[in-house]
């Protein structure tokens, strides 16, 4: 009885990875080599859905897009991210107050906030366009021009996310020693040369969790898409995520989309990958 | 010209209480001055505040003549050696000492030299490509003064620069921070809460106290004159013994322990004429732990005591004797070969003409 308990006590981990975890991976490679529309049972096809996703435009063109989202995201992110958390990180006043105020978006619905957006950036109503045109300025088709509503997508992201990374980089900051920039006070070093030289190298740790966290947060982009513009206009915001959810829930091409998800999973593994070998550095 | 003036230098950190008062002092060009003092009692705000690490809140500072009050750190002409080393580690050795240098735009060839000629002085020209965290506590040490060598400042200022280091390692530094001395010729300011450190290092020693300078003189000076009690304790190991007593008002000169443990017939001491106009007050004796012996000197005037050990410490030279006098707790430095032992009783002279007399209010020496 006594030999059992330790099992007993990793059961329930055990069975929620078995579960959640491991079924679905495994079943989900398994489906890449089927055919299966829930409904009748699996047919197998070979690497019929590989050959299929090379040929497959549309999801060339959502990959595309979610690159082009995040190349504008996660550089936008992080510079913002890094800002915020350098003048927070001074004893300014009311800096608690703005730490909270950044972190609110973070835990409110992505939903609710979508929405928001969506009422913010409408061509005609919307808050955005009447402050242009209040000025004299032409009103911009935030959502509905196809060259520019995934970058607007990608800011509405960013300042949604922004207040986790501020957070993150805000501990990054706190763990560098004043000591290291006294020393460079000594030697005159401008605010600019310390951030560059001290700062930098120190809170790379710091950078390179963020650069993982935000990477893979961009490629899941979903929701933004589906609320506030349904991949249009001329498919310009599906992203890679709305894609495979399309082909699954609305098409029911089951193992065609786990075909989708593997792929875009091994492609996520790959830019991981390489991150880590061009932004971690060892201090 | 590099010499440091502290003129009714004082400090509060925003709207606190002033934690360095009234502060003066004048370093002259190429001393080594040390600053001494419990912790907390300000030496290393003295320190920043030279530096321009920390704003002075009242008076002027000059560094060679020139007032530097509102002149930034790296136009001071100091350089600074932090406690804890400030190694960026990041860089290598190389790159930490040539990094202010770098920032000054110095031509490459030039840094080349400077760090390499440092290296050279602190024999670390091995370690040059070694990040700070493949390195020992000396290593670092040495590399954070090399740091400070190759800007060749006028003045550098030191806050413990040794505390890290165990005591063996620490005594060699010792030795070498006095050859650098030599050889840099420059001002040295250095802040140490070891009072050993403080006399074999300065050529003279400031002993700061909650802020306020107590004595700033010679390492001798201060253990023998010391001007208050203060000092007395601080300065010497094991400390000076202290008994609160009182001398006589009427009568031949004497002093009496609060508990009558000890009586001393000063009348004939050098002591006399100064303790003249004390007589009937209240006043501590103190007496160094080796300015008692097992055997009276000849031609010296040693009154004899019988004590009864405590405890006995033997170092292998000396045995450190503990006993208590009234209810004060005394230490003797006598001589290993004393057969001396836990209870035991023994005779005790006293050097006379070595103790020192404070008065019991003010704490200051009767001299
Ligand atoms: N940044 C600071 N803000 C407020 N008080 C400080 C600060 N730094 C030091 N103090 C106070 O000033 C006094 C002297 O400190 P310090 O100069 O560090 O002493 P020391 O170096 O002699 O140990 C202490 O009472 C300390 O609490
Ligand atoms: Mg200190």
């Amino acid at each position: 009885m006594k030999k059992l308990l330790p099992y007993w006590l990793v059961a329930p981990y055990v069975v929620h990875m078995l579960v959640f975890v491991a079924f679905p991976v495994v079943f989900s490679v398994v489906l890449t080599f089927h055919r299966w529309n829930i409904i009748s049972p699996m047919e197998f096809i070979g690497p019929d859905n590989y050959v299929r996703l090379f040929k497959d435009r549309l999801f060339w063109q959502a990959l595309f897009n979610t690159f082009r989202f995040l190349l504008v995201h996660i550089p936008l992110q992080i510079g913002i991210a890094l800002g915020l958390a350098e003048l927070l990180n001074r004893t300014l006043r009311g800096a608690a107050f703005f730490r909270a105020a950044f972190f609110l978006p973070v835990i409110v619905s992505g939903v609710v906030v979508t929405i928001l957006w969506q009422q913010l950036l409408s061509f005609n109503s919307g808050m955005l366009n009447r402050l242009i045109a209040g000025i004299g300025l032409p009103r911009v088709a935030w959502l509905d021009d196809p060259a520019v509503a995934m970058y607007s997508i990608a800011i509405m992201a960013t300042w949604k996310n922004v207040g986790l990374y501020v957070i993150l980089f805000l501990v990054g900051l706190q763990t560098v020693p004043p000591q290291y920039y006294e020393a460079a006070d000594l030697e005159g070093a401008t605010n600019w040369q310390k951030f560059r030289y001290i700062t930098l190298p120190m809170i790379n740790p710091t950078i390179f969790t963020v650069v993982v966290l935000s990477t893979i947060g961009g490629f899941s982009l979903f929701i933004e898409p589906y609320i506030m513009t349904e991949g249009g206009p001329l498919n310009s915001t599906l992203s890679a995520v709305m894609y495979i959810y399309q082909q699954a829930f609305q098409y029911y091409h089951m193992g065609y989309s786990a075909t989708l998800g593997f792929f875009f999973a091994l492609l996520i593994l790959a830019v991981v990958a390489i991150q880590k070998r061009y932004v971690e550095q060892e201090i | 010209m590099s010499r440091v003036q502290l003129d009714h230098i004082a400090k509060a950190y925003g709207n606190g209480p002033r934690v360095i008062r009234d502060v003066n002092l004048d370093i002259q060009d190429k001393e080594f001055v040390v600053l001494v003092g419990p912790s907390g009692c300000g030496k290393s705000t003295l320190l920043r505040m030279i530096a321009g690490l920390e704003a002075i809140t009242d008076g002027t500072l000059l560094i060679g003549d020139r007032r530097v009050n509102d002149v930034p750190p790296n136009e001071r002409d100091i350089a600074m050696v932090f406690q804890n080393y400030a190694l960026y580690p990041h860089m290598t050795v190389y790159e930490n000492m040539a990094f202010g240098l770098k920032l000054r735009n110095m031509p490459k060839t030039e840094i080349k030299d400077r760090v390499t000629a440092a290296a050279r002085l602190l024999e670390i020209e091995n370690l040059l490509d070694r990040k700070p965290k493949d390195m020992s506590g000396g290593q670092r040490q040495r590399v954070a003064i090399g740091r400070a060598i190759v800007r060749n400042p006028q003045v550098f200022l030191f806050d413990e620069p040794l505390s890290n280091l165990d005591a063996k390692l620490r005594g060699q530094m010792r030795i070498e921070l006095q050859k650098l001395h030599r050889d840099l010729q420059a001002t040295m300011i250095y802040v140490t809460h070891d009072q050993i450190e403080a006399m074999t290092l300065g050529n003279r020693i400031v002993v700061l106290r909650n802020g306020d300078v107590q004595q700033f003189d010679t390492p001798i000076t201060l253990y023998n004159q010391p001007v208050n009690r203060f000092v007395a304790g601080f300065i010497g190991t094991p400390p000076m013994n202290f008994l609160p007593g009182r001398l006589s008002g009427t009568g031949p000169l004497q002093f009496q322990s609060d508990q009558g443990a000890v009586t001393l017939d000063l009348s004939q001491s050098v002591h006399a004429p100064a303790l003249a106009s004390f007589r009937g007050h209240a006043v501590t004796l103190g007496i160094r732990a080796e300015h008692m012996s097992p055997v009276p000197v000849p031609g010296r005037s040693m009154p004899e005591l019988t004590v009864q050990a405590d405890a006995v410490e033997h170092t292998g030279n000396e045995a450190l004797t503990y006993f208590h006098l009234d209810d004060q707790r005394f230490v003797a430095r006598l001589p290993a070969d004393l057969p001396l032992t836990f209870g035991q009783s023994f005779r005790l002279f006293w050097e006379l003409d070595k103790c020192h007399f404070f008065d019991a209010e003010t704490e200051l020496a009767i001299r």
